[in-house]
């Protein structure tokens, strides 16, 4: 855990108060805790994690397991942009397969991996709801639908 | 103002519709998920600049609103004019200016925006005209795209919260319950059990404290009502679940809605603020006395959540395991107290059953299946997007009528329902009526209501390995079946797929399919073969060749399949090199293309964008045969 | 009282019994491997199956398992139907792919007739068969210190953050429940050590032997009333104290004090 931890010590403890805030302090509480962690860090850091056993009163253990157990979750940091390719089943038969091999092959990474300049994560997603438009990939918070390989490569330009 | 009689409730509706619905014209800008990854909120922008600018609300009495979801998310952005009713479709930002000169102050169509049917080729002006609307009736869907979901007024003047005032001031919880009974409403989330039954039994169950849970985890991939729903009509969903709280006696109910649905959370967040500020919610609603809160809990992400135990323990803060049923939910559920969970269409459902009765509601379907259904048609097929119909509709009518037809005319090979708890029916099929009976006696399931339609590019074999990695992914991995099934079907499929089936492969599948059927915790295991068993069911011959001939009918497993550019035919249009993603098409332009079989990774790009059908794929296998051939010559 | 008949045989069972439970008392033999009389049931091993029935249900059956589903009254109950025991073979031939070299399961694998796993061998193979039973003894005893971690097919036992857990007081409950022996421990005179982290052991003031470690009695101090001193000697010890208060109170008993 060494290296991993090295990042950690810069955690602002404001941003989990303000969060912590928000609601009660009861096991209920921990997923919703750790949605708005993961969106202040961009991940759950191993401090946060455990603050927030200690403030909602939930073994670390049943914190972690949770942290590892739901998609939504990632213990370490991602990239500035997150990119997820729908692998809804929409998507799947119409070319998704090829819009993360396009992905995975401009930028050196895998789904679930991070450029080494943290500029990218790379994530597959098991359906957005957006089927009709399939296939769909999302770039930071954009949309983009009927997703084509060779349009791919203008969305993932550094520098943004 | 809070809402605390039904004098004042009629009161409030009328003044709602006095402000709302009176409007002279009404540019509506649907900002739906599907219109807005499109641009929608650019051109809704751009309606509100230009109305404000201009002064067109004192001029022309113009007023603009963003709505939730038309369901024709393909075509968005999509803006309706009213009282026209005229639908133009993808309009951009700078269509704007001649929108408003144009249609709204001259009444002159703007052709180029109209939808065209792909099947005819016909322009339609009329959004009730348009097949893909004409045919469909909607009740859980009835007031979206009609709203604006940001606005209580606008529900309240489109009659939301109606049923809410009437099973409050004229009905008994008993006879609340009796009217959802005669509607005949089923589960729509999937499963199909009926919803008075499980109403009842929580009402009868014993206790103070009790639940009522909105399943809103949609989560089997190619279905998005419940988006849509949640977006477009969160009233609708909060309407259902008060009278459904009041029908049971609970005080207490939360909405679990998925992660990946942000703006679905955000809708329904200020639609319960919105209620609860009107009396709509919380402590004494409408001045009954009726008490009920409710509270929004986001999923994490994981698709067993769907399943009623796990959505439970979900919401409690732990991992989303399920736990035997043994004991009801209506008994021991949410923190093991008597809880009722039912799916967002069922409770969009329940509101407009209360105003119109039972009978009404059953006015549509077969004979075990009452109403309608929203279905996402989604896949291979011309106008993709969101529908209801009543229970019974034909297959067929859905993907021909509604659905346009197959994309680029391919033929039909199968449509999927009922996600990776479902089944692919074939073509022999599809005049079969819609109900939940029908399609599990046949293999498939209601499930979410997505359907995904597949031609003969889409191979089975692939698909049913789609559904097994999907399913491996999401396992909770409590139980032995499920979590080492699913990890050891994947590994044979895996190897169908790639060219190393052997024989026996297809009945080991069977036998591990029927050991996880019987033997698996929860329905996410015990579902999980459905998708395996329809595909062998009807497409066996397609397994056979893979494991026996190497090859991929469809042409899609990549490891089986070669491409190559017939010469004779190439006109040289150089459309096939710029989508190659490895370069592996030579020839520039005007010249007959080649395919370097070094360099090329079989994806198929090629095929799919060339105007000629010059490119042909075929068995690797008979590939290598050719080259064996042509080296012992 | 429920009657039940369990492969031919009446049972009287107590009411909110749990059928494995039944089945056991009428002296009818169910595998299991996550069933464990310290916790509460869990279902997930899932080899406990067995056919449920009524007379009235014209031949269908369902399957349930023994060790969650309650009794209920008139229910007709077969534990080796053709189909249970299939269900059995693919749940343990599956568990033998996984842990193709752990005794216990080559052991019952082998008494269903399965001597070789017919799917594909676990690459890393492992004793851990994901019973839940070390987590849930872990929490039983209110610590807490150990999880499961990820899901599906990646799901695993650790420990928060695979590091040594703080919660942990090296009571060795984990490694004495585990079926396998996948948990391993090392105890010694003067250290103990489980799941990485190191205790200090506690010598008995009586006999000088290591029996708990000192966090075990930290945490066990005043629980119940009880003092620190008494976790502090051991059962041996106890044993003596006890057999020594019983001569006295015999010999107490033959000459009255008054």
């Amino acid at each position: 855990m060494g290296d991993a931890m090295s990042g950690y010590s810069c955690v602002d403890h404001g941003l989990v108060d303000a969060i912590l805030e928000r609601y009660p302090r009861e096991e209920p509480s921990l997923i919703q805790v750790l949605q708005d962690v993961q969106r202040a860090y961009n991940f759950l850091p191993c401090e946060v994690l455990t603050r927030v056993s200690r403030e909602l009163g939930v073994p670390l253990s049943k914190v972690f397991s949770v942290a590892t157990f739901y998609k939504a979750f990632s213990l370490t940091p991602q990239g500035r942009v997150i990119i997820k390719v729908c692998t809804g089943t929409a998507c799947h038969i119409r070319g998704a397969p090829l819009l993360i091999e396009e992905v995975q092959r401009r930028l050196g990474i895998l789904p679930g991996g991070t450029t080494e300049d943290a500029a990218f994560s790379l994530h597959t997603v098991n359906c957005v709801g957006a089927c009709a438009m399939a296939p769909v990939v999302i770039v930071g918070d954009k949309y983009l639908g009927n997703a084509k390989a060779a349009g791919l490569a203008a969305h993932l330009t550094r520098g943004e | 103002m809070r809402i605390e009689s039904r004098q004042q409730f009629d009161t409030a509706v009328a003044a709602a519709r006095d402000t709302r619905l009176s409007k002279g014209r009404e540019v509506w800008v649907c900002c739906g998920t599907g219109c807005l990854a499109n641009g929608s909120k650019a051109v809704a922008q751009a309606f509100d600049d230009r109305i404000r600018e201009d002064g067109l609300q004192a001029s022309l009495g113009l007023y603009h609103k963003t709505t939730g979801c038309h369901g024709f998310c393909e075509r968005g952005p999509l803006v309706v004019i009213q009282p026209e009713g005229l639908l133009y479709t993808r309009v951009r930002v700078s269509d704007v200016p001649e929108i408003l000169d144009r249609t709204v102050r001259n009444g002159e169509v703007i052709p180029r925006l109209l939808y065209k049917d792909p099947a005819t080729r016909q322009s339609y002006a009329k959004y009730d005209e348009i097949p893909f609307y004409k045919h469909q009736i909607r009740v859980s869907m009835r007031n979206i795209g009609r709203i604006d979901p940001e606005d209580l007024d606008d529900a309240l003047a489109h009659g939301a919260y109606a049923g809410l005032a009437k099973a409050l001031f004229q009905m008994t919880p008993d006879q609340v319950i009796a009217e959802i009974e005669a509607s005949g409403l089923r589960g729509r989330g999937g499963a199909g059990f009926v919803t008075a039954r499980k109403w009842k039994a929580c009402r009868k169950a014993r206790g103070d404290r009790k639940f009522v849970l909105c399943n809103g985890d949609e989560g089997d991939p190619g279905a998005f009502k419940d988006r849509s729903i949640m977006e477009g009509d969160p009233h609708g969903v909060l309407e259902g679940m008060i009278i459904g709280a009041y029908a049971i006696g609970a005080h207490e109910g939360y909405l679990y809605v998925r992660d990946e649905y942000p703006l679905a959370v955000v809708n329904v967040q200020k639609a319960i603020e919105a209620a609860r500020e009107r009396g709509l919610l919380g402590t004494n609603i409408l001045g009954t006395g009726f008490a009920f809160d409710l509270r929004i809990s986001r999923g994490g992400g994981a698709f067993v959540c769907g399943e009623s135990s796990a959505l439970m323990r979900s919401i409690e803060g732990r991992t989303g395991e399920p736990r035997a049923k043994y004991v009801h939910a209506s008994d021991k559920g949410l923190f093991d107290l008597p809880t009722n969970l039912n799916n967002v269409e069922t409770w969009a459902d329940v509101g407009a059953i209360i105003v119109n009765g039972g009978a009404w509601f059953a006015g549509w379907g077969t004979e075990r299946s009452k109403g309608t259904k929203a279905f996402s048609l989604v896949g291979k097929v011309k106008n993709t997007g969101l529908i209801e119909l009543p229970m019974g509709t034909t297959l067929r009518h859905i993907l021909y009528d509604i659905g346009g037809g197959m994309l680029k005319d391919r033929p039909f090979k199968a449509v999927q329902t009922g996600g990776p708890s479902g089944g692919c029916l074939p073509a022999d099929k599809l005049d079969l009526p819609v109900d939940y009976e029908i399609l599990s006696e046949n293999g498939s399931m209601m499930g979410s209501g997505g359907m995904i339609v597949m031609d003969d590019r889409t191979c089975m074999v692939d698909v049913a390995r789609y559904f097994l990695k999907f399913l491996s992914e999401e396992s909770c991995g409590k139980c032995v079946p499920c979590r080492e099934g699913l990890k050891q079907m994947l590994l044979i499929f895996d190897d169908i797929v790639s060219g190393r089936g052997k024989t026996g492969d297809v009945e080991r599948i069977e036998r591990l399919c029927q050991g996880m059927q019987l033997g698996s915790l929860c329905e996410l295991g015990k579902s999980a073969p459905n998708p395996v068993l329809s595909t062998l069911r009807y497409f066996r011959a397609e397994y056979e060749a893979h494991v026996g001939r190497k090859a991929c009918p469809a042409g899609m497993c990549r490891d089986l399949t070669a491409y190559e550019i017939v010469q004779e035919s190439c006109t040289g249009c150089h459309q096939c090199p710029k989508v190659c993603p490895t370069e592996a098409i030579s020839g520039g332009a005007k010249m007959k293309h080649v395919i370097d079989q070094a360099k090329c990774i079989s994806c198929g790009a090629c095929f799919d964008v060339c105007p000629e059908d010059c490119i042909r794929f075929f068995p690797r296998a008979e590939a290598k045969e050719a080259a064996h051939a042509n080296a012992d010559h | 009282m429920p009657t039940l008949t369990i492969d031919g045989h009446t049972v009287h069972a107590d009411h909110g019994q749990f059928l494995l439970a039944a089945c056991r008392s009428a002296g009818i033999q169910i595998p299991t491997l996550c069933d464990h009389p310290a916790v509460e049931p869990y279902g997930g091993c899932r080899l406990c199956v067995v056919d449920v029935t009524r007379p009235e249900w014209n031949g269908w059956c369902k399957m349930v398992v023994a060790c969650l589903f309650p009794v209920e009254d008139g229910i007709v109950v077969h534990t080796a139907s053709t189909r249970v025991i299939e269900v059995r073979k693919v749940v343990l031939d599956l568990l033998l792919a996984r842990c193709p070299d752990t005794p216990l399961v080559r052991d019952l694998a082998a008494r269903h007739g399965i001597l070789a796993t017919s799917y594909v061998r676990n690459q890393q193979p492992t004793d851990c068969i994901l019973c839940g039973l070390c987590t849930r003894i872990c929490d039983r005893m209110g610590m807490s210190a150990i999880g499961s971690v990820d899901r599906g097919a990646g799901r695993e036992i650790a420990t928060p953050f695979r590091e040594p857990p703080a919660a942990c007081i090296g009571c060795l409950a984990c490694a004495e429940i585990c079926p396998t022996g996948f948990i391993r421990y090392e105890s010694g005179t003067a250290r103990r050590k489980i799941w990485d982290k190191d205790f200090d052991m506690l010598r008995c003031p009586r006999c000088g032997r290591s029996h708990i470690t000192v966090a075990q009695a930290d945490f066990f101090a005043g629980r119940g009333g009880v003092p620190r001193s008494y976790f502090e000697i051991c059962d041996v010890c106890k044993r003596k104290d006890l057999a020594v208060a019983a001569t006295r109170l015999a010999c107490a008993t033959e000459t009255p004090a008054r």
